[in-house]
């Protein structure tokens, strides 16, 4: 067996998260998760199972939803990446204010997969049924809320998306 | 008011352990644990993981400094293995290096020679060969061999109930940092601080006052990080006083589910009389708990088992027997209901199979025997404010329980391969440790001189909604706005030797805590408010809305003069506040006592659809009355019942736990083990909670509401069998949780599988089947 771990090269590359560059050093292997983490320091996103089935990890790449655990780091280079970060202003972005007043969070740790999950699906669908929404997060998990306020909390959002406020 | 969190939790700023920058340094650990489910250790091999670049040590049971031991009821577990190993995953080895990955790597290089031994993972075997942790525990109302002879009708049966892994989405985790003079701090993601305090006291033979522990929040505990966070905290720490770095241990889920315990699988026998107008006589029940390898808090939760034996019922002869057997699996441990969810699927299962045999419905028997007032639970307590008949009727009434079984038995006689069933689950659980002494809190109260407050308790925030709790009862206490209150971390310097957040009872202790705290400071500013406005009787002072009344009138000082005032004249604006449930006991010896507070009830009505070609199967209404006492924040206490809920349905119908008789785990990540999804939750689900009810031990009247919901979830189980029986009503059904789809087909059509064979016949061939592997 051949160890390789991090004497492999890295490869200097400058990555788009959340509208600024960011330069660091990435090995070929290295998945998102682990830049955005460990060498960006964006510790929204986290890691609940390393293996694309709690949907923890969620982020943007150019819009859509990935899982940053199996997604390769070098193939996101040029293109858009948004953590939970990135919706940062003054004010909650209006999921994160749905989810608050919802309850849709308890323990948080899953919170910022369903945001971002939901984000780019409320993105593309102005006018959603719960049974969209439901398949939309049916790949995040949580354990603590039983979903039904996560559903709430979106279906929210839809609606006051819609409804221009 | 909404979760105290919901704004750095929606924004992902809320942090956890490992999203804390690092102390310059840090080392990240990797466990290598055993291969093999019981044997002698023989040798172990680190010389290719001493290699791997980046490995700065590897440790082993050699390098504890202080007491091999991890066992906190009874001392059987090392933290690290010495001669013996007794389950897959048994930590032997820590190894610290530059970055997880590398020391993940090198764990992987790390081999042992062992020389197998027997391995047990049936709690039955287990029995016989005296594998037993602990004392048995027989509790006794009555006198059942008596009376059996007074019943019409006299069923017998057994259960298989599979155990369930937490999955809590924060894997186990700690961070151990080096601080002056010998001292530890310790960051983990624990239910139980001062258990932390004192494991990593004990491993490195230090007083307890060098070892501080902090807590933030944990993303998600359920019982898993109540014992079972203590080892990995120990391990970090072990690494962090003997390298002088910070250390920090984050298993990866993989590891999390094979190396950590879960909800204890029960083995039980029933046998249960009744009259044959439905009311039970007497009723006994065998359990033989599945403990895992070391007792963990396993003989706590045996207790808490027969606790709940008889459900909401009254029983009037009861004998209930408890074992806890150790098997080669890993120690199982505490999970929301702690024992008490398998003492109630036995009494429900037994209730269904006298139903059966007397040919009436389950719910004519459980209306008949519910619980009232000074009835006499088999532990000597009797019940007050007993609203199960309440909780039944209000679900009965608003949500017309009986317009629905009538249009089920509609659907059923209308089609044919969809089948629907119906099945009631009314629950009464005790609230309070059972082990008297823990049913203590302490609270550390400041208010600053800008007016705002900082609480500190010994209780820990795991997403239950805690610290919002905590800061309402603050707020409400000195008539001030929630927003001047702030929770702090859970740390052992500010209060010292809390009891576990465990047992529904972290609001109930800690609030308590809290309010004994708050009036202590309000009645020092009432003395002191008084003098300075010449008046008597601070007893007439309050304070609404931030201001000062006298007799409900305005006295001209807001909430900020007070206290400024009472600063420049040296009143102490601090206090610390303790809490001791009164009137609980219990008395091993006669096994009799008065060990819950109160108790909490609810009822919970099913509507399953079950495709019984397919096996496949929906859960159409979830109908709840539940009783709350007087709920102090109803969002997050609906969104505490939604979540027992669906932990227990899918206790009841998915989650499946698969070891195979040498004990490794096969269904080890979330890909094998199947949670409820966003999908499996019922599409109508009303929970209504009942009105009008007080409860003087809870603060402001409110009751504990963690566990309770998760117990509805055994109805589920019962709806299914009920649909399944208007399916074949000729076919005996088994109590084997979970009910998967696949069981429903085999149980369906065993006939077709394996030639029809009866209920007798089936447990012949189960006793018959060690025989056969021994020839
Ligand atoms: S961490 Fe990526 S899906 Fe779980
Ligand atoms: S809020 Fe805890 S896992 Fe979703």
């Amino acid at each position: 067996m051949s160890y390789t771990g991090d004497a492999m090269t890295r490869k200097l590359v400058t990555f788009k998260i959340n509208g600024s560059s960011y330069e660091t050093a990435v090995r070929e292997y290295d998945v998102l998760l682990d830049v955005v983490r460990e060498n960006l320091n964006l510790t929204g996103t986290k890691r609940g199972c390393d293996f694309g089935t709690c949907g923890c990890c969620t982020v943007l790449v150019d819009g859509r939803a990935r899982l940053s655990c199996l997604t390769l780091a070098l193939e996101c280079v040029g293109k858009e990446i948004t953590t939970i970060e990135g919706l940062k202003t003054d004010v909650l972005h209006p999921l994160q204010q749905t989810f608050a007043d919802a309850g849709g969070s308890q323990c948080g740790f899953c919170t910022q997969g369903f945001i971002m999950t939901a984000k780019a699906f409320l993105d593309e669908h102005a006018n959603p049924s719960r049974e969209e929404i439901e398949e939309a997060i049916s790949g995040n998990m949580c354990r603590c809320t039983g979903y039904i306020k996560i559903v709430d909390a979106i279906e929210m959002a839809a609606n006051d998306k819609r409804n221009g406020c | 008011m909404k979760h105290i969190d919901a704004a750095t939790h929606t924004r992902g700023e809320s942090q956890y352990i490992d999203d804390v920058p690092q102390p310059e340094g840090m080392l990240h650990a990797a466990v290598f644990g055993s291969p093999i489910a019981h044997g002698r250790l023989l040798t172990i091999d680190l010389d290719k993981a001493r290699e791997v670049p980046g490995v700065r040590t590897i440790l082993t049971a050699d390098d504890i400094p202080g007491e091999n031991q991890v066992g906190a009821l009874i001392a059987d577990e090392m933290l690290l293995a010495e001669s013996t190993v007794h389950f897959v995953g048994e930590p032997i080895a820590l190894v610290l290096a530059e970055t997880p990955a590398t020391a993940h790597k090198a764990a992987q290089m790390i081999s042992v020679e062992t020389e197998a031994l027997p391995v047990i993972t049936d709690p039955r075997v287990a029995f016989e060969k005296g594998e037993i942790i602990g004392a048995t525990r027989t509790f006794v109302l009555g006198d059942v061999d008596q009376a059996w002879k007074d019943c019409d009708v006299v069923v017998e049966g057994s259960c298989e109930i599979a155990g369930q892994e937490h999955l809590y989405l924060e894997t186990q985790r700690a961070r151990a940092v080096p601080r002056e003079d010998g001292c530890l701090q310790i960051y983990a993601s624990t239910q139980s601080p001062y258990a932390v305090q004192k494991g990593v006291a004990r491993i490195l033979g230090l007083p307890h006052h060098k070892v501080e522990v902090d807590v933030k929040r944990l993303g998600g505990g359920f019982g898993g990080k109540e014992d079972q966070a203590t080892h990995w905290a120990c391990l970090a720490a072990l690494g962090a006083q003997i390298t002088g770095k910070a250390i920090e241990l984050v298993l990866p889920r993989h590891q999390d589910m094979v190396m950590t315990g879960k909800r204890h699988p029960y083995s039980s026998d029933y046998k249960i009389g009744l009259k044959q107008d439905g009311k039970i006589v007497a009723y006994e029940a065998r359990h033989y708990q599945n403990a895992g390898a070391a007792a963990d808090l396993s003989p706590a939760i045996l207790e808490r088992t027969l606790f709940h034996s008889t459900n909401a019922y009254f029983i009037p002869n009861v004998r209930a027997f408890a074992a806890s057997c150790r098997t080669n699996l890993p120690p199982n441990t505490a999970f929301r209901g702690f024992g008490g969810p398998q003492g109630m699927f036995v009494i429900e299962s037994a209730i269904t199979k006298a139903a059966e045999t007397l040919e009436v419905t389950r719910e004519e028997i459980q209306l008949k025997n519910l619980l009232q007032d000074h009835d006499i639970f088999p532990y000597g307590q009797q019940v007050h404010d007993a609203n199960i008949r309440r909780t039944w009727q209000e679900a009965e009434k608003s949500f017309k329980l009986k317009n629905l079984q009538k249009r089920i038995r509609e659907f059923n006689d209308n089609h044919f391969e969809k089948k629907k069933g119906f099945a009631i689950m009314p629950i009464c659980f005790g609230i309070s440790f059972t082990a008297t002494f823990l049913n203590q809190a302490g609270a550390l109260v400041h208010v600053y001189t800008d007016g705002s407050v900082s609480v500190s308790t010994g209780g820990v925030e795991m997403g239950q909604g805690l610290i919002t709790n905590l800061a309402k009862i603050a707020a409400t206490a000195f008539g001030i706005d929630e927003a001047r209150v702030k929770v702090e971390t859970t740390n052992t310097t500010r209060v010292a030797n809390m009891s576990p957040s465990a047992a529904s009872a972290t609001t109930d202790l800690n609030g308590n805590a809290t309010l004994a705290a708050a009036s202590e400071i309000l009645q020092r500013l009432k003395s002191f408010a008084v003098k300075e406005l010449n008046l008597s009787h601070p007893e007439r002072l309050t304070i609404e809305k931030e201001t000062l009344l006298f007799e409900g009138k305005e006295t001209g000082w807001t909430w900020q003069k007070l206290v400024q005032s009472a600063y420049f004249n040296r009143v102490d604006l601090s206090a610390h506040g303790f809490y001791a449930t009164p009137g609980v006991w219990f008395n091993k010896d006669k096994e009799k006592g008065h060990p819950f507070a109160y108790h909490v009830f609810g009822t919970a009505a099913f509507e399953v659809t079950v495709d019984c070609l397919r096996g496949t199967y929906e859960i159409d209404k979830t109908k709840i009355v539940h009783d709350l006492g007087r709920p102090m924040n109803e969002l997050i206490d609906r969104g505490q019942i939604e979540g027992g809920l669906a932990q227990g349905l899918g206790w009841m119908t998915l989650e499946e736990l698969k070891f195979d008789d040498q004990g490794r785990y096969l269904s080890n990540s979330l890909a094998s083990y199947k949670v409820p999804d966003v999908f499996f939750m019922p599409d109508d689900l009303e929970i209504k909670l009942l009105e009008n009810v007080n409860n003087t031990w809870g603060p402001y009247g409110t009751k504990a509401v963690g566990e309770p919901p998760l117990m509805y979830g055994i109805g589920v189980f019962f709806a299914l069998q009920d649909a399944m029986r208007a399916f074949r009503p000729e076919m005996p059904l088994t109590f084997d949780t979970p009910m998967t789809p696949e069981k429903v087909l085999m149980q369906l059509h065993r006939d077709e599988i394996e030639g029809f064979k009866t209920d007798s016949d089936v447990m012949a061939d189960h006793q018959e089947q060690p025989v056969k592997e021994t020839e």
